[in-house]
């Protein structure tokens, strides 16, 4: 096994996992997030139809869906800052230390959370539905191009420092992952509110949403400018990646028919 | 027999008596005729390894931008325009593996351009690149100077001296003694030595790739998980020392001349001498010394197996040159070749450097073995050792700071090199300075392990870890540019001194004493801080 892929192994592959759980449980359960739009006519009081649609999403559900959400979604991007913990932690500490920087990470993500669906769930108050789905299309396009977007994805690469002893250490892990999470937060969020307005095709944007998340992480720091921001670096990637293994194996197997 | 063969810049004493010197300069001076968008131009491929034309609105650049370098060279900006195209600049390779073989192309394509012009001028057809060999003995020239063409304010008709730079200030900053600080120039420098030899220690090392913990050859492998990680910003030990060293000390310190930035660097002439150097040793550590490039596919297809853009180079006549590591990996395939491997050091092989390290260490039936060609299985683990506590501020001449041990990983290590065997061979142990950020680009860096205190450094040269050149640091500290504020990182490997620790029972303390010292004073308002000092093992 090549050093890089025992790398792969030792990180990638419990984080792709859990991920990949995580998808499972979202595709099989549907139930875990009640899509309803409220229309209140006239004559209805707006605190009933409050009451209504907080008994339809309960926040233990919504809080749960959006755990789910998060794990499936936003854990392949933490694949390069956990590894970047366990090389600068003493062996001893290397878990404790990720999961310090796992639940400032995730801090910021469940307060982030709480504001999105609160915006999704006002939302369910327009009675156009398809009109709200549209006006976030238009600011999450927005905010994918911006300069904003880009300076949240260069500090998305820039590792802290961490201290190896003691409090220090567990102080430096947890700031790394708040830090991380509101980079994090600041260049995704529109992204992640886009498939929580939709009341179809939710889990199909999210995935959509996820490959490009993991994708626009691929590229390489960049001054902020407007300027079109997409998973390009990973479809090269694949391409390249495909083309090497298929001539690899054209030769070894024109070595195979000339020895034979 | 090939047909282009770069020789010694010191032959006829590196002055224009040497013909190759004399058309380079010719031909740079036809290249710097042209306008910067030429992809003709000496400006366009000073761009493709970095350029200060495009970037007008981050802050950090504009003390640096081309209209401000003192003249000479003057850069045409008057009708400046932007190139439709921007594929070709900004392509220099620097903290990666990508290094070597990118510079590589990069001589390829500049030499072919200026033999067009100096075969247009009526010069030889077959001309080819001189290189610098700094390393070179010192018997007949001081080869450690740089050759006298690049001096000289005139050609020898008269004409102004395209390969005269005004903004090359030398290791003492004077601009009037620009040479390298080899061990043989630094005894010839009594007076004022600079702190941090260049040396050609690099080339004893028989590893290409390296990795974030721990250095070798030829730079780290920058396409780890899936192309996911961008780097870190650490240099391999060829681009640390000595070619980050040797631009610095060529550009000089404080009043940073155009060598000493990668957004100027290929701006002066004698750019392409030195990478011709470090061609040369990368060349000579493959065909002379026997070690093997990367046979990773990754390496070989170069970035472009990860999606990035591919290494591009433009050509005289219309077509521009695409190529791969793969294409560019020997001597042979190229039809060209070097003067003389005569400078290189002899090196002895891994497993008599092993041998010899375990009969030091007291394993002297297991070195027999070694040396008799037991194999040994080299471990791979790399673990965090000690650490300082907290970021480390470099300024004036000198600062010292303590790097703690963790005691059980502390001991794993006296373990391992007090039962060192050809089984359980003893670890290899790594000195990281580690995201090291400042705007001082041009200063090296020399570090010391346990130096007494109050003792002057030169007087210990069995402590010296090593010397790093922090060629790029500005760029690699702008929290907006390719590395994303992480600054830079290297590696220096102590192996050799924590074993002397070991026998004189000095490893068994909570700390080591670390203490960094710039080759010249800091300027108070600019200090250098380094992230954190660190100490790896590696091992089973």
């Amino acid at each position: 096994m090549t050093s890089r892929n025992r790398e792969l192994a030792r990180v990638g592959g419990p984080v792709l996992f859990m991920s990949t759980v995580a998808w499972i449980l979202l595709l099989a359960g549907p139930g875990m997030r009640t899509h309803c739009t409220v229309v209140a006519p006239a004559d209805v009081l707006w605190r009933a139809s409050l009451h209504i649609l907080i008994a339809m999403n309960p926040p233990a559900s919504l809080a749960t869906g959006w755990t789910l959400m998060l794990v499936a979604m936003m854990s392949p991007v933490l694949i390069q800052p956990i590894r970047y913990i366990r090389l600068r932690s003493f062996t001893r500490r290397r878990t404790r230390s990720i999961i310090l920087f796992v639940t400032g990470y995730a801090a910021i993500w469940m307060a982030l959370g709480a504001v999105l669906w609160s915006i999704d769930l006002a939302a369910k108050f327009l009675p156009e539905s398809y009109l709200v789905a549209g006006g976030m299309v238009v600011i999450a396009s927005v905010w994918q191009f911006s300069p904003i977007k880009q300076r949240c994805l260069n500090r998305c690469h820039a590792h802290a420092e961490l201290a190896a002893f003691g409090v220090a250490a567990d102080f430096d892990a947890l700031r790394f992952g708040i830090m991380h999470g509101i980079w994090c937060a600041g260049s995704c969020w529109a992204l992640m509110l886009l498939p929580m307005v939709l009341s179809r095709g939710h889990v199909l944007a999210m995935a959509t949403v996820a490959v490009l998340i993991f994708g626009e992480r691929l590229e390489q720091p960049t001054p902020p400018s407007w300027r079109w921001r997409g998973p390009g670096r990973a479809a090269r990637f694949v391409v390249a990646q495909a083309r090497i293994r298929l001539n690899a194996r054209r030769l070894a197997y024109g070595a195979i028919s000339s020895s034979a | 027999m090939v047909t282009y063969t770069r020789a010694n810049a010191w032959n006829n004493g590196g002055t224009f008596a040497n013909t190759d010197l004399l058309w380079y300069a010719k031909g740079v001076g036809a290249m710097q005729a042209r306008a910067i968008g030429d992809p003709a131009s000496w400006w366009f491929f000073a761009a493709m390894h970095g350029q200060y034309l495009q970037d007008p609105k981050v802050p950090i650049y504009l003390a640096n931008g081309w209209g401000a370098i003192p003249s000479p060279p003057t850069v045409p900006l008057a009708n400046y325009q932007p190139p439709s195209s921007t594929q070709f600049w900004d392509q220099c390779q620097h903290q990666t593996w990508f290094f070597a073989p990118w510079h590589r192309g990069y001589l390829l394509a500049l030499e072919a351009q200026v033999r067009a012009d100096v075969a247009s001028l009526g010069g030889p057809p077959t001309w080819a690149l001189p290189y610098w060999d700094y390393f070179g003995d010192t018997k007949q020239y001081k080869q450690y100077s740089i050759p006298p063409a690049f001096t000289q304010l005139n050609m020898p008709d008269g004409s102004s001296n395209p390969l005269y730079v005004a903004a090359r200030y030398g290791p003492d900053g004077s601009g009037t003694d620009i040479y390298v600080p080899t061990a043989e120039a630094i005894k010839d420098h009594p007076k004022n030595p600079p702190r941090g030899k260049v040396t050609q220690d690099c080339m004893c090392n028989t590893v290409f790739k390296g990795d974030e913990t721990t250095a070798e050859f030829g730079g780290p492998d920058t396409t780890t998980l899936g192309c996911f990680w961008h780097g870190g910003g650490k240099s391999g030990l060829l681009e640390n020392d000595p070619h980050n060293l040797v631009h610095n000390y060529v550009g000089g310190p404080n009043t940073e001349g155009l060598m000493g930035d990668p957004g100027l660097a290929a701006l002066d002439p004698i750019f392409y001498l030195h990478h011709a150097n470090i061609d040369r040793m990368w060349a000579g550590w493959n065909d002379v010394l026997g070690n093997a490039n990367p046979t990773d596919p990754n390496w070989l297809n170069g970035p472009a197996a990860c999606g990035d853009a591919v290494f591009v180079m433009p050509m005289p006549g219309p077509n521009s040159w695409v190529y791969t590591p793969q294409q560019v990996n020997s001597l042979s395939q190229l039809n060209y070749n070097y003067e003389s491997f005569a400078s290189l050091p002899k090196c002895v092989p891994p497993s008599v450097q092993l041998a010899g390290r375990l009969a030091k260490l007291g394993a002297s039936i297991a070195a027999e073995k070694v040396k008799a060609g037991t194999t040994v299985n080299i471990g791979r683990k790399v673990e965090l050792v000690g650490a300082s506590q907290g970021a480390v501020k470099v300024k004036g001449s000198m600062v010292q700071t303590s790097v703690k041990f963790d005691p059980s990983v502390r001991n794993k290590v006296s373990t391992s090199l007090a039962a060192a065997s050809e089984t359980a061979p003893p670890d290899r142990i790594f000195l990281n300075l580690e995201n090291i950020q400042g705007t001082q680009n041009a200063t090296v860096l020399a570090v010391y392990l346990n130096l007494p205190e109050g003792a002057n450094p030169n007087d210990h040269p069995e402590l010296l870890a090593g010397s790093v050149g922090l060629f790029g640091l500005r760029g690699a500290s702008a929290p907006d540019g390719r590395h994303g504020g992480q600054g830079l990182s290297f590696t220096l490997e102590i192996t050799n001194i924590v074993d002397a620790l070991h026998l004189d029972n000095k490893l068994d303390q909570d700390s080591l004493q670390v203490t960094v010292v710039p080759s010249r004073p800091l300027p108070e308002l600019s200090p250098i801080t380094i992230g954190r000092i660190s100490i790896y093992r590696k091992g089973n």
